[in-house]
C-alpha cells in the first residue's frame, strides 16, 4: 500500500473480540448453516434519502440469518449531478456516468486502505455497466453524474477466520447490493431511467449433507456453504425483461448447459425479490 | 389543463399505448407504449379544446382536425410543469456576465426558465449574437460589463464547456447593471444605462421592459 498520506491502521485482519452472551458453547461453535429455503433471499431493508446534501441518495442493509440485531451487508449511495463537467472534458452528447465503490477501512476482515485497489475498481466497472442499460443518457447532454457507493459492512461473518472463505464470493453479493442501492438513489435523484435494475446473485453449492450433490440457491452467504462452486450475479430489469450485466464465476462440475441457464434463471429470480424491495421502498418516498 | 387522480409511478411502469397519449416530461417510449421513466406522480394534460362549432350551421366549414391526444408526463414534485434542470435550445436564461473579452462574453447561467438551476454552467453571447442589426459594429465591452445580470436565449448546446446564446431580441439584453461608481443604473434607452448618483451614462445591450 503506497498511502503515505494518511495514518493507516493495521495491515492485517481485524476480527473484534467476541464477548460470551449466554450462548451455548457447543451450538455457537458450530459452523452456520442455511435455514432459509434455497429459493429465498434474507429479510433487505432500504430506505432512500439519506443524504440531504446528495441530489439523491439510499441505504440498504441485509440482515444475518440466525443472529438477530446483526446485518452483514450494509451500503449507502450517493448520487451527485446532473452537475456540469469539468473544463478538459470533450462534448458529450449524453451523461457521462462515473461509478465510484468504496470499502470503508472497516468493512471487511482484511483491513481496506483509503485509496482503492482492484477489487474496487473491478465493482465500479461492474455497477456502471449494470447501470448503464437502465439509465436514458441522451436526455441530459453535456452533464456528469458521479455514483458513489460505500460498503460500511462487507457480508462477512466475522465470527470464522480470516483464512476461511474466498472473498471473491462476498464480492458478488457487495456488488448486488451495489446495483440496487444505486438503482433506488437515482430514482430519487429523478434521473431518466427505463426501469428499476436491481441485483440479485445464485449460487452452486455443495453441502456435506446432500451427499455432496452440488445444488443451486439464491443469495447464497458463504460461510453457510461447504464450498461454493459457481456463483453469477445479475443485474436484471424486471420490466424489460433484460439483463444490464451479468457476471459468472467459479466451476461448473460437469459441461451441462442447463445448469448455466439454471444459475441465471435463479440469478434473475434473487434480483426479482430484491426489485420488490426497491419499488416498495422508492414508492413510499413519493405520496 | 384537467388533472386525474394521481397515481405514483416508478421508472419502467407501464403508461398507456401511444395511440391513447403523447409523450411528455419524464416519460419514454419502447415499442409503441409508453412507459414513465421517473419516480413520482402521473399527469395528464388534456389539448386546449379548438372552439365549438360555428353559429350558422348552414355554413360549409371544412372537417375539423382530428383531436390532439391528451399529453402525459410524470414529476417528482406534483407539478406538471416541466423541470428545467438543464437549458435547452430555446430557453430563456438568466446569466451574470463573468468576464468579457472583444470577441464574447463569458457568462454563469443561473436562471433557466422559472427554474434556480443547481449547478452553475457556463454560457459564451459572441459578439454577433449580441443584437440582430449592425453586428458588425457591435463592441462587446459597450454591450455588457462583468456583473450584469442579463436576460438572454440559448441557441446552441454549444461546445464541451459553453452554452451559445443570443441577445438579439428586443426583449433580451441587460437587466441589471452596476455602474462604475457602484450604484445601479436604470435604463433609458435600448443602449445606454444611467447611474442616478452621478448622472454619468453607460452603453448596454438594454432589454426592453415588459
Amino acid at each position: 500500500m503506497a498511502d503515505r498520506r494518511r495514518i493507516n491502521g493495521p495491515a492485517g485482519a481485524t476480527i473484534p473480540p467476541i464477548f460470551d452472551d449466554g450462548v451455548d458453547k457447543k451450538t455457537a461453535s458450530q459452523k452456520p448453516t442455511r435455514s432459509r429455503p434455497a429459493n429465498a433471499v434474507r429479510h433487505t431493508f432500504l430506505k432512500t434519502g439519506v443524504t440531504p446534501s446528495a441530489s439523491g441518495s439510499a441505504y440498504l442493509e441485509v440482515e444475518v440469518p440466525g443472529k438477530p440485531g446483526v446485518s452483514g451487508l450494509k451500503l449507502s449511495c450517493t448520487v451527485h449531478g446532473p452537475r456540469s463537467l469539468p473544463r478538459s472534458s470533450p462534448f458529450a452528447p449524453h451523461i457521462i456516468l462515473t461509478t465510484h465503490v468504496k470499502f470503508a477501512p472497516f468493512a471487511t476482515k482484511q483491513r481496506r486502505g483509503y485509496l482503492r485497489d482492484p477489487t474496487e475498481r473491478d465493482l465500479g466497472s461492474h455497477l456502471e455497466t449494470a447501470l448503464r442499460g437502465a439509465i436514458i443518457a441522451d436526455r441530459w447532454p453535456k452533464s456528469g453524474v458521479d455514483i458513489i457507493v460505500s460498503i460500511i459492512e462487507g457480508d462477512q461473518d466475522r465470527e470464522t477466520s480470516k483464512e476461511q472463505g474466498d472473498e471473491s464470493w462476498d464480492m458478488m453479493n457487495a456488488l448486488s447490493g451495489c446495483i440496487t442501492v444505486a438503482s433506488a438513489a437515482l430514482a430519487d435523484a429523478g434521473i431518466d431511467c427505463v426501469d428499476t435494475v436491481a441485483g440479485g446473485v445464485a449460487a452452486l453449492v455443495r453441502e456435506e449433507a446432500n451427499n455432496g450433490v452440488a445444488k443451486i440457491v439464491i443469495d447464497p452467504v458463504p460461510s453457510e456453504h461447504v464450498k461454493i462452486e459457481a456463483a453469477c450475479c445479475v443485474a436484471y430489469l424486471p420490466t424489460r425483461d433484460e439483463i444490464t450485466n451479468l457476471w459468472f464465476k467459479g466451476d461448473m462440475p460437469d459441461d451441462n448447459m442447463n445448469t448455466y441457464m439454471e444459475l441465471v434463471q435463479q440469478g434473475i429470480q434473487a434480483s426479482k425479490f430484491a426489485n420488490r424491495v426497491l419499488v416498495q421502498s422508492i414508492s413510499e418516498t413519493v405520496g | 389543463m384537467s388533472k386525474m387522480a394521481p397515481t405514483v409511478t416508478i421508472p419502467g411502469q407501464l403508461l398507456g399505448p401511444t395511440s391513447k397519449y403523447k409523450p411528455g416530461p419524464g416519460t419514454h417510449i419502447h415499442l409503441s407504449s409508453l412507459y414513465s421513466s421517473l419516480l413520482g406522480v402521473v399527469h395528464i394534460t388534456h389539448p386546449a379544446k379548438a372552439p365549438g362549432p360555428a353559429k350558422r350551421l348552414n355554413k360549409i366549414t371544412p372537417a375539423p382536425a382530428p383531436a390532439e391526444l391528451p399529453t402525459i408526463s410524470v414529476s417528482r414534485s406534483g407539478i406538471s410543469e416541466k423541470r428545467e434542470i438543464l437549458p435547452e435550445v430555446g430557453n430563456v436564461i438568466l446569466c451574470r456576465v463573468v468576464r468579457i473579452s472583444p470577441r464574447q462574453a463569458v457568462v454563469a447561467i443561473l436562471i433557466c426558465g422559472d427554474t434556480v438551476l443547481d449547478a452553475e454552467w457556463q454560457g459564451v453571447i459572441r459578439a454577433q449574437d449580441v443584437r440582430a442589426t449592425e453586428k458588425d459594429k457591435v463592441k462587446i465591452y459597450e454591450s455588457f460589463r462583468p456583473g450584469d445580470i442579463v436576460r438572454a436565449e440559448v441557441i446552441s448546446l454549444g461546445d464541451q464547456a459553453n452554452y451559445y446564446l443570443s441577445t438579439a431580441k428586443n426583449e433580451l439584453g441587460v437587466i441589471m447593471a452596476t455602474s462604475e461608481a457602484g450604484s445601479t443604473m436604470y435604463p433609458v434607452s435600448w443602449k445606454e444605462y444611467r447611474d442616478p448618483d452621478t448622472g454619468l451614462s453607460e452603453a448596454r445591450k438594454v432589454a426592453k421592459p415588459f
